[in-house]
């Protein structure tokens, strides 16, 4: 670290993934930034509960009042050629046509709504694993890839991982050095996955999960 | 010979149509079953079980179930290293449990059920709950807007250990009162907050059945436990929670 630049290794340390493994002028640094920080935080008044709420209320709001203008404008203003009114005619008659529902015919393929809604909420996954040397979180999320949300290890052996998520039913299991499939006992529940092992089961609703 | 021009012309429209028809329609299907099938092969699936995958997909297709999940199990089973054979069973045996769970969805009074209320109400029948209780549920939100996630939720707190005609019982009570798919989709929390603090399930499925648990404006009361600390904050963005495991 030299003047105001930090090393890899010391941001690493800022972000709490190492503790104790800074040479000492890093570290005497680094811990007066923490403690600069902690403080300033610490002067920061605490906002009310509420605001989330009222913060998602008014960009919600907002984008209601900035979608109207935009469509009477676009009404107003387009210019359509003459040539593609029969086409677009077609072209709707084709697709009313298909979403008819028709007897004796099997319905059309539904598309799986894979998020019921468009409400994210973030998720802190956490793994005590302090013998393990790499942590990751697969499940339905993420196409059960086990590389995709690699966890992050703290000094005391725990590791995290913050994800968003849409608000629904997720199943998944932590992926413990590549190959050792884990369920978490701290989810909502544990259900069997058909291949001889336990899914963690968690249902998000759109205030998050509830820590007891 | 105008009228005969305009006959032509109309004659024309029509076999138009059907041409589009004719090739839009398969090329829909095709295209799906290209896209399951370079998604497989995307994530190192052997060919020939890429081909197993597709041809039980292209099947599910051609009844109207929904394919995403079936895909989704094949990854989830190569994901863990399963033989693939072990993988087209269980692949086979949800898309069978999907096309149940229509059936049951469509005797309780839902025609045209959407793909995730199948997928919800496969993966429910899949958890224990049979096609009555499976059919108590859709009667009381026939609409749909409320269904998956009540199916899910139902299962989700029957597998926390609340008996499975007891949820179905909470879920559908809760459907009944109104309540929003927001405020259903937080009955788990709510039950893990109240076992947590010593309720047992029987004890928490009454007072959810009653109205007490369901989190109901006002509802909550005096029969509740004090409310649970919730991490985070409490808007839709920004709440953080933690699911914590151990090795």
């Amino acid at each position: 670290m030299s003047g105001d630049q930090f090393t890899p290794d010391a941001q690493r340390y800022l972000d709490g993934g190492l503790h104790g493994e800074l040479p000492r002028a890093e570290q005497v640094s680094a811990e007066r930034l923490l403690r600069a920080a902690e403080s300033y935080r610490d002067s920061l008044a605490a906002p009310d509960a509420s605001l989330d709420d009222r913060v998602m209320e008014a960009v919600r709001l907002r984008g209601r009042r900035g979608r109207r203008p935009e469509v009477w404008r676009w009404a107003l203003e387009s210019r359509i050629r003459p040539v593609w009114v029969p086409i677009a005619a077609a072209a709707a008659a084709i697709v009313m046509w298909l979403a008819l529902p028709r007897r004796g015919a099997p319905p059309a393929p539904p598309v799986l709504a894979v998020a019921q809604r468009s409400d994210t909420v973030f998720i802190r996954f956490e793994l005590a694993a302090p013998g393990a040397h790499t942590a990751t979180v697969a499940g339905s999320f993420n196409g059960w890839d086990a590389h995709a949300l690699p966890m992050v290890r703290n000094t005391s052996g725990t590791w995290t991982v913050t994800v968003a998520l849409p608000v629904g039913e997720h199943q998944y299991q932590f992926v413990v050095d590549g190959a050792r499939w884990q369920p978490d006992p701290s989810a909502h529940a544990q259900v069997d996955d058909g291949f001889g092992g336990t899914n963690s089961v968690i249902v998000v609703g759109p205030k998050g999960l509830v820590r007891t | 010979m105008s009228g005969g021009r305009g006959a032509r012309r109309g004659v024309r429209g029509v076999l138009s149509l059907a041409v589009a028809l004719c090739v839009g329609v398969p090329v829909g299907a095709t295209a799906q079953q290209a896209d399951v099938r370079a998604n497989l092969a995307a994530r190192g699936l052997p060919p020939a079980l890429v081909d197993g995958v597709v041809a039980i997909v292209t099947d599910a297709a051609s009844q109207g179930l929904p394919t995403v999940p079936l895909a989704d199990k094949a990854l989830e089973g190569w994901a863990k290293r399963a033989e693939p054979q072990r993988i087209l069973q269980v692949v086979q045996q949800f898309a069978g449990r999907m096309g149940e769970a229509r059936l049951a969805v469509r005797a309780a009074g839902m025609a045209s059920p959407p793909g995730d209320v199948i997928t919800a109400a496969a993966e429910a029948l899949g958890r224990g709950m049979n096609a009555g209780q499976l059919g108590s549920i859709v009667r009381v939100n026939r609409q749909g807007g409320r269904l998956a996630p009540g199916l899910r939720v139902a299962a989700a707190l029957s597998a926390q250990g609340m008996r499975m005609d007891q949820a179905v019982a909470v879920v559908s009570g809760a459907m009944r009162r109104g309540r929003s798919s927001d405020q259903i989709l937080d009955m788990p929390s709510i039950m893990r907050a109240m076992q947590a603090q010593g309720f047992d399930a029987p004890e928490i499925g009454r007072r959810m059945t009653s109205g007490d648990g369901d989190h109901g404006e006002g509802e909550m009361g005096g029969h509740m436990p004090p409310p649970p600390h919730r991490t985070g904050g409490d808007g839709p963005e920004g709440s953080v929670s933690s699911p914590r495991g151990g090795a």
